[in-house]
This record gives C-alpha cells, sequence and structure tokens, in this order.
C-alpha cells in the first residue's frame, strides 16, 4: 500500500511539473488569472478537476418532493435556464462554460434539516461537483447543509434562503452566500411602514408560527418597531396546522394593538384573516410573502380586502426588459407553465454569479481539462461586486448575503401582485441596505 | 360460488388500480424505468393488482377444516377470472373518465393528468386501450395464478427472481453508485440514458436470484427441520449451521457496508443505525414488557437536546447570545452516560404516575408527553435554553483523540457500535430473569401479580432502560445532524419508530434491524418516491398487522407464544399459523363470534 | 411460568441477581404515593397561584378584562362542540368492541374533504345562498356518507380481521391506517389548503341572552346538542341501540341471544361516521378551509377528550369535549400568564395533555368515567 502512494504522489509531481511548465510556455495566455497562482496539489480544499470532454458540475439542492416543492422546483427550472443562458440566447440548447458543458446534480432536501443533510452529504461526496445552488428552505442550510458543503470547501449559495441566521456573523458559514434577500430588511421596512404615515401606528401585535421563517421576520418587525419608538404590546406563537386562532386573537386584542403582524404562510394565514376580522376589526393587518398567494387571496375572500402584504418588490425587475421579455417566455416554453414561485430570478442570479467566478479561477491546463481550485472560487464568488443580475445589481458582503440593497414593497389587498389579485402598484416602497437596519 | 369469489378478489383488485391511478402513483412514474425501454414504474403498477390478484385468487382454500390446492389448469382460470375482473372496473373507470373529460375530474382528482390518460390508453383510442388494458390484466393475473398453483421448487426461484429484479430497479440510484465505488462496470447492468435495468442485467439478476433461492429450497429442508427442531426445544436460540453462516455473513455486511457503499448511501445508512437503536429500546418497552408507548419521541428528544447542552452547543437564533442558559463543556463520552441517566431518570419520573393504567390509556398518555415535548422545545419560552423553532448547532462530533465521526462512514461505525452494545444489553435482558418476569407481565399481568411479580416496578424498570437506550439514539442523531430544530422531533418519528418494531417483529432484535432498513432505509434511497414514504408506511402497518403480526424476521419464542394463543383462539390465527396469506381480503372464513 | 421475584430469593446469574436487589431495595419505599402526593402539592399550587397572579394583573400589566374571559368561554365551548362530536365516535366504538380507533379523526376528515367539491360547487353556481338550509342539508349528507364510507371500509379491511387479537393490534393497526388515509387524501388532492364557501345567513354575529357569539358558533353549539340528544335516545330506547348495549356488555353472550355481532359493530362504526361527517361539516363551516392535516389535531383533542370524559360513556364524551376545548382557549391565559411566560398560547397543547395525565393520575376512569383504567 504504502509504495503506490508514494508512486501516486510521484505520478501527481511530475503531472504538475509538467502543467507548469505547459502554462509557463503558453505565457499565461489561456490560464486565466488564476493560473501560476494557484497549485492544486497544495492548496487548501484542493481543486475539482474537469477532464477534457468531461461537463463542469453544479450542484442544486433544493425542495422538489412535498407540500414545497413549487418553490424548489421553479429554481431548479431557473437553473436549467440558467445553463440554457451561457451561450447569451434562451434556444433550449444547453450552452458551455469554457468550451464545457455544464451538468446539472439536484438532490432533493425536503425543506428540512434532515432532508438539508442527505442532499448535502450527496452532493458533498461528489468530488466533481463545483458549487451547489441551494437551499430552498433555510432550515435546511442552517448548520446542516451549509456546514456539511462547507467542511469540503464546497460553495453553497441560496436563491430563497431569506433566514436572518444564515448570514448572522455569529453563526455565518464562510462558504455559504445567498443571492435572495435577508428578511431583516423585510422586517424592517414592515416595522417603517407601520410607523410611518400610511398607518401611523405607534402599538403593535405579532404572531410567529414554529418555522424559522416567521422567527426570522417577527424578530426583525419587533427589534426595529421598538427602535423606531412604537410598542409591541403583545407576541404569540402559534402551530402552522391550527385551526382555531380566536383565543389568540382575542387575547391580543385586550391591549388594542393598531397593527397585528403575522408573516406565517398560506393555510394559518388565511385562517388568521378570516378570524381577526371579526375579533380585531379595526387592526391593520401585515402579513408577509409567505402569505402573498392566489391561494390567500382565493381562500379567504373578502375578508383579505384590506390586508398589507410585504414583498421583495419584484415590479423593479418584472418590468425589465430582460426579464419580461426574453426570460418568462423561455420559461414558459420550456416548462409550459408561469413560473411556480418567486425565486426563480434569485436563483438564476446565483447560477450566473457561479459562472461568472468560475470563468474568472479556472486553471486551463491547456489540453482542454479544468482545474477549479475550491478556495478561490469560494473567494471570487464573494468578491463579486457590481454584479448586473435580473435581480439587480449583486455585491456579496463577507457575512454571504448578496442581495445588499433591498426594495421592499407593500400591497393592498386584493390589489396583490399575485394570480386573482387585481395587481396595483405597491402603496409604499422603500430601498434599505442591511448596515441601516437592526 | 368461486366464481363470485374470484370476481370480487379482482374488482376489489381494480379498485386498488383506480385508487393507486387516483393518489398519483401511476400518471407521475411513467417515466421511470425499471427494466430497459419497456417497465415503467407505472406499468408495474398498473398491472400488480391484477397479477396479485390472480395470485390470490388461485391460492389454496381451506374448506372443511382441510387444505385444497388447486391444480394449474383450475388456477389459470381462477386467476383470470379475478384478474379479468381488476381490469375492467379500472376500464370502466378510464372510460368513465374518458366519457365525461378528464380535464373535468382534475380539478378535483389532481392526479388525472393528460399523461395518465395518455398512458392507460396505451396510446391508442380510449374504447381499444381498454381492450388492451383488460388483456394485459388477464396476462398478468394468469401468470400470477399459474405461479402460485405451481411447485414450490418452480414457485420459489421464480418469485425470488421476479422481486429481486423488481428491486434492483427500484435502486437504480444505488446500487450504480455502489458498483462505482468498487470500480465496476456498470453500463452492462443499468441503461446509461433511462437509469433503469438493462434487459441482459435484469436476465443475469433474475438467473442469479433464482439460483440462489433453487440452492437454499434445496438446503431449505434441511433448514427448517434444525429450525423446527429448536423451537421445540428447550432453547430458543440454538443455531443451525446454514442460521450460523448466514449470521456471520449478515455481521460481516453490516461492517463491510460503509466500505462499499461510500458516503453517500452511508449516510441514510447512519440514519437506519439510529433508527435501529431506537427501535431496540422501544422492543424493550413494547415488544418485552408489553407497554404501548407511543410517545418515544420524547426521550429522543431528551437525549438530542440534553447531549448538546452537556457539551456546549449554541442556539442558533438570531439577534440572542449564542450560549445556551445551561451549557456545559463536556466530551462526548463522558455526556453519553449522564444522557442515559437523565433519560432513565425521566422515565421513571413520568412512568410512575402512569404505569398502573391500562394499556391503551398508557399509549394515550405516552402520546401526550411526546406531543409536549415536541411544544416544549419550540415554545418561545425555552428559547434562551434550546432555541426555540431556530434550535441549536455546534453540536459535538465525538471526536477520539482529533479523530471526528461526523463523516457519515465514520459515523455509521460509531452508530453500529452503540448498536450492537444496546443489541447485547437487549439479548442479555430478554433473557434474564427480569426478561421472564416480563414476558410473564405481557402475557397475562394478572397472573404475574398473582405469582409475586411486581408488575409496577418491572414496568418502571422497562420504561426506564428503554428511555435510555431511546436518548442514546437522540444523542447520536443529534451528533449525525449537528444542529437541532423542533422540526426533528415530531409525533411521527414515535409512529415510525413503533412501525419498524412492529414490521420487524416485536421483540425481534434482529427485526428492529431489518424493519429499521425497511422503513428507513429505502425511502432514504428511494428518493423520488418521498411523497408516497407515509402512505406506503401506514399500508405497510395495516398489511403486517392484519396478515402477519408476528412481523418479517419474527422472535422465535415470541412467535410461538403467538401461535399457541392462536390456536387457543380463533379464525384469525389460522391464516398466520398456516403461514400463508389469508384466501382472500379477510379470514379464510367469515368470523362469527 | 415466572418464578417469584420478591427479595431475590432464586439463585441465578450475577447480573440478574444484582438487578433483582436493587429492585428490592427500590422496592420498599413507596414510590408511587410519593410521587403522587408530591404531583398533587405541586400541580395545586401552581394552578391556584397562576390564578391568582394572572387575575391581580392589570390589563396594562397584561391582564385580561372580563369580556375578554367571556369570548375565551364562548370561544372554547364552540371549539370544544366539535371536539365532542368527534369524541362520541371515539367513545362508541370503545364502549362496543375495547379498542380505540385512532383514525376516527381521519374520518372526520374524509367527510369534512368530501363534502367540500359540492359545496364549492353549489357556491359557484349560486345555489348555496338561494337555498342556503337545502344546500347545506345535501352538503352534510355527502360529508356524513363519505365518512360513514370509510369508517365502514376501515372496519371491513382492517379491524375486522383482528377482532380477536391482543388489545394493542388494533390499536397499532389504526394508526397505520391514520397515516395511510392522511396520504391518501394528500395524493388525491394535494396539499394544500381549500377554501370552504359559508352561506351568508352564517355570516357575521348574533346575540344570545346578552352575550355576543359568531352565528356559525351558535349553530355549531346547536347541531352538536341536538346531536348528542339524539344519540342518547338512540341508544336508550331502539332496538339497535339496545343491541348495541348489549355486545358493550358482553359480546359472545349478545350473540347468543341471537344479535348479529358483526352487523351491530358495522352499525356502531356507521354512526361515528355520522357524527364525524356533521361535525366535519361544522368544523368547515366555522373555519372555512379543508386542508389534508385537518383531523390530525381535532382528532387527538377529541380523543383526549373521550379519555378525560371516561371513554364508553357519550355523557363522558360531551364534557370531555367541552372541557378540551374551554380549557384550550381559557387555560393558558388563566394559568401561565401569572408566571410572566411568553407567548402563552403556544403551550395550550402540552397544557392540554398535562390535564390529562394529571385527571389520569387522579381519576383514571375519567371524569364521569367507572375507574375501570386502572388494570391492577
Amino acid at each position: 500500500m504504502k509504495h503506490r502512494i508514494w508512486f501516486k504522489a510521484l505520478a501527481l509531481v511530475a503531472v504538475l511539473t509538467i502543467v507548469a511548465t505547459a502554462c509557463a510556455d503558453d505565457g499565461g495566455g489561456d490560464g486565466g488569472p488564476g493560473a501560476g497562482e494557484v497549485d492544486c496539489a497544495t492548496v487548501e480544499f484542493g481543486c475539482v478537476e474537469v477532464g477534457a470532454d468531461e461537463p463542469i458540475k453544479l450542484g442544486a439542492a433544493q425542495v422538489i418532493s412535498g407540500a414545497d416543492a413549487s418553490l424548489g422546483q421553479d429554481q431548479v427550472n431557473a437553473l436549467e435556464l440558467a445553463i440554457d443562458y451561457l451561450d447569451e440566447s434562451f434556444d433550449q440548447t444547453p450552452g458551455t462554460l469554457l468550451d464545457h458543458p455544464v451538468e446539472l446534480t439536484v438532490e432533493d432536501e425536503l425543506c428540512s434539516a434532515e432532508g438539508g443533510q442527505t442532499a448535502g452529504t450527496a452532493l458533498a461526496a461528489d468530488t466533481s461537483i463545483v458549487a451547489v445552488v441551494g437551499t430552498s428552505c433555510s432550515s435546511a442550510a442552517l448548520g446542516v447543509a451549509d456546514t456539511i458543503l462547507g467542511d469540503k470547501g464546497i460553495t453553497l449559495i441560496s436563491g430563497s434562503n431569506t433566514s436572518p441566521a444564515l448570514t448572522d456573523p455569529e453563526l455565518h458559514n464562510p462558504f455559504y452566500a445567498r443571492t435572495a434577500h435577508n428578511d431583516r430588511i423585510q422586517g424592517a421596512i414592515g416595522a417603517e411602514f407601520a410607523l410611518g404615515e400610511d398607518l401611523g401606528a405607534t402599538t403593535a401585535a405579532t404572531i410567529a408560527d414554529e418555522s424559522p421563517y416567521t422567527q426570522g421576520l417577527v424578530g426583525a418587525f419587533e427589534a426595529n418597531f421598538e427602535a423606531g419608538g412604537g410598542t409591541i404590546t403583545g407576541s404569540e406563537q402559534v402551530n402552522s396546522e391550527d385551526t382555531d386562532f380566536k383565543p389568540v386573537l382575542r387575547s391580543l386584542a385586550e391591549q388594542d394593538p393598531e397593527v397585528l403582524y403575522f408573516p406565517i404562510f398560506v393555510a394559518a394565514c388565511t385562517l388568521i384573516i378570516r378570524q381577526a376580522q371579526d375579533i380585531m376589526p379595526d387592526a391593520e393587518l401585515i402579513v408577509a410573502d409567505g402569505c402573498l398567494s392566489s391561494d390567500t387571496l382565493k381562500n379567504a375572500g373578502p375578508a383579505a380586502d384590506g390586508v398589507w402584504a410585504s414583498s421583495p418588490d419584484l415590479s423593479a425587475f418584472q418590468s425589465d426588459e430582460f426579464y419580461s421579455g426574453e426570460f418568462i417566455p423561455a420559461y414558459q416554453e420550456a416548462f409550459g407553465s408561469e413560473p411556480l414561485a418567486v425565486f426563480h430570478a434569485h436563483s438564476f442570479d446565483a447560477a450566473n454569479v457561479v459562472f461568472a467566478a468560475i470563468e474568472e479561477v479556472a486553471i486551463d491546463n491547456g489540453d482542454g481539462s479544468l482545474s477549479i481550485p475550491r478556495q478561490a472560487l469560494r473567494d471570487a464568488i464573494f468578491a463579486t461586486e457590481g454584479f448586473d443580475g435580473v435581480t439587480g445589481t449583486i455585491t456579496c458582503l463577507d457575512t454571504g448575503d448578496c442581495a445588499t440593497d433591498v426594495t421592499i414593497g407593500l400591497f393592498l389587498a386584493p390589489g396583490w401582485p399575485v394570480e386573482g389579485g387585481t395587481d396595483d402598484p405597491a402603496v409604499y416602497t422603500d430601498t434599505k441596505s442591511l448596515d441601516e437596519v437592526l | 360460488m368461486a366464481a363470485r369469489r374470484w370476481v370480487r378478489t379482482g374488482a376489489f383488485a381494480g379498485i386498488v388500480t383506480i385508487f393507486l391511478a387516483l393518489v398519483g402513483l401511476i400518471g407521475g412514474f411513467t417515466d421511470v424505468f425499471l427494466i430497459g425501454d419497456e417497465v415503467t414504474f407505472a406499468g408495474l403498477m398498473l398491472l400488480l393488482p391484477a397479477f396479485v390478484a390472480g395470485f390470490v385468487a388461485a391460492a389454496p382454500r381451506i374448506e372443511g377444516g382441510e387444505r385444497r390446492e388447486m391444480s394449474l389448469g383450475e388456477a389459470a382460470v381462477a386467476a383470470a377470472v379475478a384478474a379479468a375482473s381488476a381490469g375492467f372496473v379500472f376500464a370502466l373507470a378510464v372510460l368513465f373518465t374518458d366519457l365525461i373529460g378528464d380535464e373535468r375530474i382534475r380539478p378535483i382528482f389532481l392526479n388525472v393528468s393528460p399523461s395518465l390518460m395518455e398512458f392507460v390508453a396505451f396510446g391508442q383510442s380510449t374504447v381499444v386501450g381498454a381492450v388492451i388494458l383488460v388483456a394485459l390484466s388477464t396476462m398478468a393475473g394468469v401468470l400470477g395464478g399459474v405461479l402460485r398453483a405451481a411447485p414450490p421448487v418452480i414457485r420459489r426461484p421464480v418469485t425470488a427472481a421476479v422481486v429481486v429484479t423488481v428491486l434492483f430497479g427500484f435502486l437504480q440510484r444505488v446500487i450504480p453508485i455502489a458498483l462505482d465505488q468498487l470500480s465496476l462496470e456498470r453500463d452492462w447492468l443499468y441503461h446509461p440514458i433511462h437509469d433503469g435495468l438493462t434487459w441482459v442485467g435484469a436476465a443475469v439478476v433474475a438467473a442469479i436470484s433464482a439460483g440462489i433461492s433453487l440452492l437454499n429450497t434445496r438446503f431449505g429442508a434441511r433448514v427448517r427441520g434444525s429450525l423446527s427442531s429448536s423451537i421445540g426445544g428447550r432453547s430458543g436460540l440454538a443455531m443451525s449451521p446454514v442460521r450460523l453462516i448466514a449470521s456471520v455473513a449478515a455481521v460481516a455486511l453490516l461492517i463491510a457496508a460503509p466500505l462499499l457503499l461510500g458516503s453517500v448511501i452511508s449516510e441514510v445508512l447512519g440514519t437506519v443505525m439510529v433508527f435501529a437503536l431506537l427501535g431496540i429500546g422501544l422492543n424493550i418497552v413494547v415488544g418485552y414488557a408489553g407497554l404501548l408507548d407511543l410517545g418515544y419521541v420524547f426521550f429522543f428528544a431528551l437525549g438530542a437536546y440534553s447531549l448538546a447542552l452537556l457539551t456546549g452547543a449554541t442556539l442558533n437564533v438570531y439577534g440572542v447570545p449564542p450560549d445556551p442558559a445551561i451549557s456545559g463543556d463536556l466530551n462526548f463520552y463522558i455526556a453519553i452516560p449522564i444522557v442515559m441517566l437523565i433519560a432513565a431518570a425521566a422515565g421513571l419520573l413520568v412512568g410512575a404516575p402512569v404505569l398502573r393504567l391500562r394499556g391503551d390509556y398508557l399509549a394515550l398518555v405516552t402520546l401526550g408527553l411526546g406531543e409536549m415535548v415536541t411544544v416544549l422545545v419550540g415554545s418561545p419560552w425555552l428559547v434562551p435554553l434550546v432555541g426555540g423553532p431556530s434550535g441549536m448547532r455546534g453540536i459535538t462530533d465525538a471526536a477520539i483523540g482529533g479523530f471526528a465521526f461526523r463523516d457519515p462512514q465514520r459515523f455509521y461505525y460509531l452508530a453500529l457500535a452503540f448498536v450492537a452494545l444496546a443489541a447485547f444489553l437487549s439479548w442479555r435482558l430478554a433473557t434474564s430473569r427480569i426478561g421472564r418476569a416480563w414476558t410473564a407481565m405481557r402475557e397475562d399481568e394478572q397472573t404475574a401479580d398473582a405469582m409475586g411479580i411486581s408488575t409496577t416496578r418491572f414496568k418502571l424498570l422497562a420504561f426506564a432502560i428503554g428511555g435510555a437506550i431511546g436518548s442514546l439514539g437522540g444523542a447520536l442523531f443529534a451528533v449525525k445532524i449537528g444542529s437541532l430544530t423542533p422540526a426533528s422531533f415530531q409525533v411521527i418519528v414515535s409512529i415510525q419508530v413503533l412501525g419498524l418494531v412492529i414490521l420487524g417483529g416485536l421483540g425481534s432484535i434482529p427485526g428492529v434491524l431489518v424493519g429499521a432498513l425497511v422503513l428507513v432505509g429505502l425511502p432514504g434511497l428511494l428518493r423520488e418516491f418521498e411523497e408516497y414514504r407515509f402512505l406506503a408506511y401506514g399500508a405497510a402497518v395495516v398489511a403486517v398487522m392484519v396478515l402477519r403480526p408476528q412481523g418479517l424476521v419474527p422472535n422465535v419464542r415470541r412467535s410461538r407464544e403467538l401461535q399457541e394463543e392462536e390456536r387457543a383462539q380463533d379464525e384469525w390465527a389460522k391464516a398466520v399459523e398456516e403461514g400463508e396469506t389469508p384466501g382472500e381480503l379477510g379470514p379464510p372464513a367469515e368470523v362469527t363470534t | 411460568m415466572a418464578p417469584s421475584l420478591r427479595g431475590g430469593t432464586l439463585a441465578g446469574t450475577e447480573a440478574p441477581h444484582v438487578a433483582v436487589a436493587r429492585l428490592g431495595r427500590f422496592e420498599r419505599l413507596p414510590w408511587r404515593r410519593i410521587i403522587l402526593v408530591v404531583l398533587g402539592i405541586v400541580v395545586g399550587g401552581v394552578v391556584v397561584l397562576g390564578t391568582l397572579r394572572t387575575l391581580g394583573l392589570d390589563r396594562v400589566e397584561g391582564g385580561y378584562s372580563g369580556g375578554a374571559w367571556r369570548d375565551f368561554i364562548v370561544q372554547g365551548a364552540a371549539q370544544g362542540a366539535i371536539f365532542a362530536m368527534i369524541a362520541l365516535g371515539y367513545s362508541l366504538v370503545y364502549g362496543i368492541l375495547r379498542m380505540i380507533n385512532f383514525a376516527h379523526g381521519e374520518v372526520f376528515m374524509a367527510g369534512a374533504f368530501g363534502s367540500f367539491f359540492f359545496a364549492d360547487a353549489y357556491a359557484k353556481s349560486g345555489f348555496l345562498n338561494r337555498s342556503p338550509l337545502l344546500a347545506l342539508a345535501i352538503v352534510t349528507l355527502v360529508a356524513v356518507a363519505v365518512s360513514v364510507g370509510t369508517a365502514v371500509l376501515l372496519e371491513r379491511l382492517a379491524y375486522r380481521p383482528l377482532r380477536n387479537a391482543p388489545r394493542l393490534v388494533p390499536l397499532i393497526t389504526a394508526i397505520g391506517a391514520t397515516l395511510f388515509l392522511q396520504n391518501a387524501f394528500r395524493g388525491f388532492f394535494g396539499p394544500q389548503p381549500y377554501g370552504y364557501p359559508k352561506p351568508t345567513v352564517l355570516a357575521g354575529n348574533i346575540t344570545v341572552l346578552g352575550v355576543q357569539i359568531q352565528r356559525t358558533q351558535l349553530l355549531v353549539l346547536v347541531v352538536a346538542v341536538i346531536c348528542m340528544i339524539v344519540l342518547q335516545w338512540f341508544v336508550a330506547t331502539t332496538r339497535t341501540g339496545r343491541s348495541m348495549r348489549a355486545v358493550a356488555q358482553d359480546r359472545e353472550i349478545a350473540s347468543l341471544m341471537g344479535i348479529n355481532v358483526d352487523r351491530v359493530i358495522v352499525v356502531t362504526f356507521a354512526i361515528g361516521g355520522v357524527l364525524a361527517g356533521i361535525a366535519g361539516v361544522l368544523f368547515s363551516l366555522s373555519f372555512e378551509q379543508v386542508q389534508f392535516t385537518m383531523g390530525f389535531r381535532p382528532g387527538i383533542a377529541a380523543f383526549t377528550a373521550a379519555v378525560l370524559g371516561g371513554i364508553g360513556s357519550i355523557g363522558g364524551a360531551a364534557l370531555g369535549g367541552f372541557v378540551i376545548g374551554l380549557l384550550q382557549a381559557v387555560g393558558p391565559p388563566l394559568i401561565l400568564t401569572g408566571f410572566g411566560i411568553p407567548s402563552v398560547f403556544s403551550l395550550k397543547d402540552a397544557f392540554v395533555f398535562l390535564v390529562l395525565v394529571l385527571v389520569l393520575v387522579f381519576r383514571p376512569g375519567g371524569l364521569l368515567g367507572t375507574g375501570e383504567a386502572e388494570k391492577v
């Protein structure tokens, strides 16, 4: 056994010497900026070796089964479009990256920590995977997929995780980034709106459920609402599978809050909207993007009228010529439907950030094969600055947030920008950057 | 009379097929290939009920207390009638759907998709499609019937070949990984484009499994002979040489598995081991002591969270200090005994007041305890302690001198070691005087009590030991996943563990392993069927309870008890004791009480 | 035959010997008594202290007004009425078969879901608001039919083959059936919630005896009480009811007396199904939403209610249902608020189970039961 290892090492050194010589002969012309600076044998986490005829493999950890499947499938579709668009056109033929085709490996993260672990392990085990776009749900990433992939030096970049915890300086994994917005901003702008002249509220109550998503939003809302001079009169937590929220609402109503903030998912959100109508007829109801759905409008009926919903203002890029004129038609043609959820554009951007970084750091070995150093790739992704994405200009921070300036709009039902809504423009919009909010 | 029974069996199979279509198991899987270009999963689902109907229709009947086998011809006729009825019922449903328009049914039954309609029409007009459907069903059924009536020397190898080949088809994402791991060629076995088995591969797999089954049948008589003598003998544990070889092979496979299968499958196997550990613990409570515990997740959560707190994990919550209100800094191996002690104490504490309750009440109370722990770990009240809904992270990786166990392959060995330890402990307990007291108590509590066995105390002991092992499972789960959220500690965990103990066979330790492999391992490997996981789970639990209550790998002693009980009892037993599936949907004869 | 284990009088291998000796010492202390007494004192103290502290709170400090308490009681009672109706199904089956039909919550879900498609169609065609009484009657009939069908199928396929099996076997089967039914409905109709239409006559509030109450809540209460009275009458006076009671008393003797036991059992499941179907419609009208998960939690609450009230007794199930409903609505604010616990309602399920455990510990037969829960 020992002999073999020595032999392998010797062979490796020999090959590297030859490669290095070849590069030197080329004068670094084809080698890209990374060439010569990185030695794959010694650099931490090593390089991904892509043979001359092999594809570059991109991983995807998305939820593609269960109740949240549309969230993940939408992003998988977007990733396929991103590969299609490598040749700068949506022509249903995949483009190439540095003359290599790009192959997508999709693992189901089931929107849970366990699923995140299985998906993360499967992707981390495949040494040919360059980077992973995902996860769909924050709980699959938090301390699970981010750690498993990060330990192997694989960058995980998400198009739909919005939990503030993921990029909290205390909790951030250095290999985790996201193009989705951080819910600190959504919560803060929700609070700003509640305090502002539209509602002019000074008191608010909140309801969260057991998901990290609502926890993040409610936390941000409460912190910013109180910092802005308001008072939180009560906060409750409910179970998303419950149906009777009347006692909860009645108890919050005791303090007569002017605003009720409950960024919960559709099923429970609809029930609360209905039940609050009776119990808190005077309070302004504010929900977030987890409830901003055609199902809510359909199931709550007229009770939904007058409910505010905060959401990243997609109109900014939806009116964009590329998005509406090229991306959406290509999506419809390729998958036969309107986009299934809202984060396809974010994942499309995430893939393109990764592609750009690969182009920057990949070492062309001269024989058609590539070496992609993992650490350098991560650094290049985190160094992304002023990248012109579909969702806006993308600049990545050290904590992994790449959507630094986020525009949040507040929509008044039935004017929500969803199917079945009257699609009115946002009543209030604001753009904030992460360092402006708590 | 007989014909009516066949038609009834067939009609039921037809309704099962309609059910499979409506839940999406046919229309959603028309492009999942099992073998070559021809055999898809959807096709299998479409014809399997008819096949089973034929098989069941041709089963031997018990008439006037005697078993009557069918001749091949009779079997073929019976099976044809049954399967044709199955096909007919399904074809009627298809025609009906077509008549009123599938687009009008789709808003209600979401899975009546165009691809389903196209698939069941075989690309023809609906009427022609219906005829083809009935014809194919009949063929499948006749195959089943002939197989059932064939002599065992043919039936067993053919059944083995079919089952194993289909299983290989299912494992199309797993076996290639294992082959790659072993640097073996795979393209001859699995189709490179649509992933199913190639016909050559299928033929090889079928031939090998038939061969093994044939060999097994020839030795089988001897094995069964020695097995029954060991059942009849005093000790239920004497092993025949064949069984010994099989056991040694199984142990060797357990030890070599991660090296052969690589990290992806090892990760799933690690989960299997965690659940096996939980199963061993619950088996003591349910299988040995006969106490139905529906809240086993209580100990699972207790183990996971107390390990996290003892070893210095941090909160996952943004915006609060990362250290939990109680935080130890212990080594994993020092923390583990403490965790188990806490769990045992908790078992005693919650058990003491409730264990005198009747079995089904106890089930309810334990269910409540499980619910309570789920609610508590997710409540805002305990955020400073366990992180609430966001949970905890940074759990120890159980390293020994820098050798960490987080890696899936290494974790598997860690878990395997604990499973072996728990299995040994559990086996020693079962054969000890305590085990005998449990048995006496389980079989007849009043008599046991009258004999001077302090039942409450032995119940408590079972509860405490079971709880300690369950908490060990929780602690290992925490190490494996490295991050805890309340979502991992729902009531479904209790039900899953109970399900695997029952599937494997109450009281049987190898059964627990098999149960965990089937109920946790298979779903982990067959991710594309994730949505149907709990549907299959529920069906499996009901089927096992109705058809084979002693489980897949029954505890020898236990199944003997069960058999005795049955002989004394009633008709329900007869089907089980014969080792046969009942002649039709229910017991062989109507039960009149 | 198991030998006597007291005092470790029999020789054995080392390990069991030690265990037995330890048990012997353990045995000498009256552990159960001690734990019970301590538990009783602690719980009583906590309840009294919490209540006093809560009632002593001002509204600005997080206390509640009299109006809030009144509303909690009305809301709890309305929810409890639905629990009571489901609980009756558990209780009836238990009375006859001594078996907990865990899957009964899914029977309730099946009825509600089945009726949704009719209610939805009627709402779209305007029939629901034109003749709400007739439309609701048809919708209820559909719900009842689906629930009864599910319950009877369940009995025929899953429980009948196990009629004489050890007691825990059917309970485990029922758990399997729960998973199966839930996921089958998810497979049929998808995981998303559907909005259940409500005729406009049922919208809004009404004042009864000076208490303002939602019309649906009133409907729920009235229908539930009527159902219970009818059921009580049915069981007490009709021929089938008498057969049911006879089978509940002693199945074998009943069968010797010429009662068709199978038929009685099917009828029992069917009656449970009827009540579950009606409860399904009432539930859907009050919450205006159906989803495949909707049966599980109400099912467990009702199951708890049946045991709490004294399983096997109709009055007990009714009482238990109302008690659980009230506990969920009134209990957490009344007792927990005083201790300054945040988000008291997040603990309501834990609270209900705590009460259940306590009731079973101190009164094992349930509130109206006979005490037969205690085996030893």
